[in-house]
């Protein structure tokens, strides 16, 4: 009989007394898009796991924060948490998500957050 | 797709939409030159990730967590805090892995209930063999208790 032999406590460790995503501060290296930049998200192969919502694919928003440096979803979905990332929480016109989007609402906004792999300048 | 289509984009969410089970598309069994890239790509969407598709409003109702809720929670912190699996793998089983057809019908700590016997199996913690075995045993014992 064969097992996989997990490290069952190595993410508690890390994260005791610090927090998640707390725990993986500086391990990003430096961020690609600042506060006010415009970005296009990226349309990347949906396959197994994302977080990235597909009606955001192709829509152009600006990024409304920094937040945190984390490993991004796809890869901690199966426990792989070496490589940390930037995340941005962006904002977007609700018009540029959805076209049939009220114009007298032309000024309401949605926003949520990527890790950096999704963003592409715009 | 490098430079995003939206009007694909709203084409893949109005197929998705159609490939909830009440509307019934038939679906079984295709032959592979039945799956182009736009049907493959509604196959293989997060059954989570809902945002912008057609569906009917659900009624907001409140409702009190109940016991076994709790407890069932309660596991699946101690499976964090033990290492079995991060918040990130936990999400992806509860919300993506169940498929479609579990992931609407199943109530939500049901779903939760169920990922954390699947990862236990999974990871090697107990054998399906004992599982079974033991809801086979409360089962029964069960049976003998209850009155109906």
């Amino acid at each position: 009989m064969s097992k996989v032999q997990h490290d069952r406590t190595h993410h508690a460790k890390k994260a005791t007394g610090i927090g998640d995503p707390q725990c993986f501060k500086g391990e990003a290296g430096p961020a690609k898009f600042k506060i006010g930049d415009r970005v296009r998200i990226k349309d990347l192969p949906d396959l197994f796991y994302t977080r990235c919502q597909v009606y955001t694919r192709g829509a152009v928003g600006v990024v409304a924060a920094v937040v945190y440096e984390s490993p991004a979803a796809e890869d901690e979905a199966w426990d792989n948490t070496d490589k940390s990332e930037w995340f941005y929480s962006v904002k977007f016109r609700q018009h540029e998500l959805w076209s049939d989007y009220p114009a007298v609402y032309a000024n309401d906004t949605l926003e949520t957050e990527f890790s950096e792999r999704w963003l592409e300048k715009a | 797709m490098s430079s995003p289509d939206r009007q694909a984009l709203k084409r893949h969410l109005d197929l998705v939409g159609q490939l909830q089970p009440a509307y019934h598309q038939p679906n079984h069994a295709p032959f592979p030159d039945e799956i182009d890239h736009a049907r493959y790509r509604a196959l293989l969407r997060s059954p989570h990730d809902v945002g912008g598709e057609p569906d009917v409003p659900i009624p907001w109702e409140e409702k009190e967590e109940e016991q076994w809720e709790l407890n069932t929670f309660a596991t699946c912190e101690c499976l964090a805090w033990r290492g079995v699996w991060t918040a990130e793998e936990r999400r992806r089983r509860h919300n993506v892995d169940l498929g479609q057809t579990q992931y609407l019908s199943l109530p939500y700590y049901g779903r939760w209930l169920l990922g954390a016997a699947r990862i236990l199996v999974d990871k090697q913690c107990v054998t399906l063999t004992e599982l079974v075995n033991k809801i086979d045993e409360v089962k029964k014992r069960y049976e003998q208790s209850s009155t109906r």
